[in-house]
């Protein structure tokens, strides 16, 4: 099973930084990223780094927010048109996300599609009834 | 047969004889007051003579008492007894302005100390306890007032005074306290200190009942209380004004604090229009002392808020009840058109588990529309990473202080720590609007 962090963050001065700070502290390294924005002042922050359980625990410690939301990674070839060659085989899994995100993988010349989807197993299942490969932590987190 | 009351003739008597008491005794009251140079003036003016009472109703004609009176004839205004006949004083600190002081003779201090026996025995202290009073003596009603009603009830009292925690334990274990009598936040301070001396009040003492008051406390804070000391812990009321403990108080049904109605007569009001609000709605609670002689007290505006539990008591007494106090009047802001208390926005927040207890209300003004901003802080453990969550709980936050207070606020999660602690009273009010207050 794959994660993402997830953080509760205030739109103001200093707040995010104050996360990267607490992230680089502890030594982890973040892979990607994406906030969810709302107009309320607030925004969730997630992060894909190399290892969640520590960031989490990390954040955690420091009265931060977080929760470890898991994820679902499939790759996709990075090339033109590969995100939307991906994209077709989701909606044709019937597979729902809330956000998505990608990164690269230098060595294999491979990104990956990472999806926060509201039934994991069920996604999951549909998924691979299509014929899409789910990446594994290893190949997700990058370590 | 075991004795229920401690005055069942004045406990369970029924609504009509105490209201006819209550006009005896308030005719008696305007007979004293008039003899006070404040109140001779002010009676006088306005035609009022002692016996012109023949229904309760006819005290809303009698003019308010405010604190600001008392600070204005400073000291012998109200006092209708020359001083040979006074026998003690009690007086506020007088931080601001100048202290607020109130006189007793020998009938108002056994008056007093009656009520507070009455109280404490409503409560379901009996003669055969040990009564530990963690309470400043002096000029604080904490000290003597308790201390005068434990002895008119017969427990064995142990004047212990306030403070030095390892003494109160033991004390405790001496003598085997079975009651004692405290504010609610030292409670939690003493109980620190039966831990770090490896001790559980449940275990090495023989308390069952603890006695809260003098600072307003949550219902959560008292369910604390109990479960730290294996106890009940009863809900005390009371002011210095009205002689200071003894004023209302809970029985054991813990619904609300019977206000001795044959003592003070008791009005709530829109502290806005003074006009009487109807049982059950909150406003500022107003007393007339219905049993004191050296200085009476007419229309008294506590500054206090609360209600009139509508409905009687399972415990049988036609006294009515209060709810414990919300906050005071001082602290109420008008957005809307709606009075507000903190209070009441507290105590909505307080049954949402999601978020903690600290919040922040920000009066201010947006495109020419006065807004209540109201600044929640999210709890850690709750947040799950999903944003709907966060907006059903933005939207539930909004309902439910709205159906509270009747305006719609403006709310805002935030993160945890972004609220700054106070220490000692927090400020929970910024009014940012243009026009200010009101
Ligand atoms: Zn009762």
């Amino acid at each position: 099973m794959a994660y993402e962090v997830s953080i509760f963050l205030e739109n103001k001065i200093g707040h995010f930084e104050r996360i990267t700070q607490i992230l680089k502290k502890n030594e982890i390294n973040i892979r990607t990223m994406s906030i969810n924005d709302t107009s309320n002042g607030w925004g969730i922050l997630n992060l894909l780094v190399n290892n969640p359980q520590k960031a989490y625990k990390a954040l955690e410690a420091e009265g931060v927010s977080v929760a470890l939301k898991e994820i679902i990674a499939l790759e996709m070839k990075d090339e033109s048109g590969g995100l939307h060659d991906l994209l077709l085989k989701v909606a044709q899994a019937k597979v729902n996300f809330n956000n998505a995100n990608g990164r690269i993988i230098q060595e294999t010349k491979s990104a990956i599609l990472i999806l926060d989807v509201p039934d994991i197993a069920d996604s999951q299942k549909k998924l691979m009834e299509n014929g899409l490969q789910i990446l594994d932590d290893e190949k997700i987190y990058g370590n | 047969m075991m004795k229920e009351y401690w005055q069942e003739e004045l406990e369970v008597s029924s609504r009509s004889s105490l209201e006819k008491l209550q006009i005896e005794r308030l005719n008696k009251t305007i007979e004293y007051a008039i003899q006070s140079p404040y109140y001779n003036k002010l009676f006088n003016k306005k035609g009022i003579s002692p016996g012109s009472i023949k229904n309760i109703a006819q005290i809303q004609d009698l003019p308010f008492t405010t604190k600001q009176d008392l600070r204005n004839n400073f000291p012998y205004g109200f006092l209708t007894l020359p001083k040979k006949e006074i026998i003690r004083l009690h007086s506020s600190s007088g931080t601001t302005g100048n202290p607020t002081v109130i006189f007793h003779n020998r009938h108002d201090i056994n008056s007093w100390a009656n009520l507070m026996a009455r109280s404490l025995f409503c409560a379901g202290v009996r003669d055969t306890d040990v009564f530990q009073n963690i309470s400043g003596y002096g000029l604080f009603t904490g000290g003597l007032g308790f201390q005068y009603g434990i002895e008119a009830l017969g427990c064995l009292s142990i004047p212990a005074g306030a403070g030095n925690s390892k003494r109160q334990i033991k004390l405790m274990q001496d003598y085997g306290t079975t009651v004692a009598h405290a504010i609610p936040s030292y409670l939690g301070r003493l109980y620190e200190v039966f831990e770090q001396e490896n001790l559980d009040p449940k275990k090495n003492t023989q308390l069952h009942t603890l006695v809260i008051g003098a600072e307003p406390h949550t219902e959560e804070q008292r369910q604390r209380i109990e479960a730290m000391f294996g106890v009940k812990a009863y809900n005390s009321f009371g002011l210095s004004e009205m002689n200071g403990p003894g004023v209302a108080f809970e029985c054991t049904y813990q619904s609300g604090l019977h206000i001795w109605e044959d003592a003070f007569y008791v009005e709530i009001i829109d502290p806005e229009t003074l006009q009487p609000v109807p049982d059950g709605e909150y406003g500022e609670l107003v007393m007339t002392t219905l049993d004191r002689e050296a200085m009476p007290l007419i229309r008294y505006r506590t500054r206090d808020i609360t209600r009139i539990i509508p409905g009687k008591c399972k415990c049988g007494r036609v006294h009515r009840r209060i709810d414990r106090i919300t906050g005071r009047t001082d602290d109420m802001f008008i957005i809307k058109g709606c009075n507000v208390f903190p209070m009441q926005i507290e105590g909505v927040l307080l049954k949402i588990p999601e978020v903690g207890s600290d919040y922040l209300i920000t009066l201010e003004t947006v495109n020419d529309v006065d807004e209540m901003v109201v600044e929640v802080e999210v709890k850690p453990n709750w947040f799950s990473g999903d944003i709907r969550k966060l907006d059903q709980l933005t939207k539930q936050i909004t309902t439910q202080i709205r159906d509270e207070v009747l305006a719609k606020p403006i709310v805002k999660l935030v993160e945890k720590g972004s609220i700054p602690r106070a220490e000692g009273k927090a400020v929970r009010v910024a009014d940012k609007r243009n026009n200010g207050l009101k």
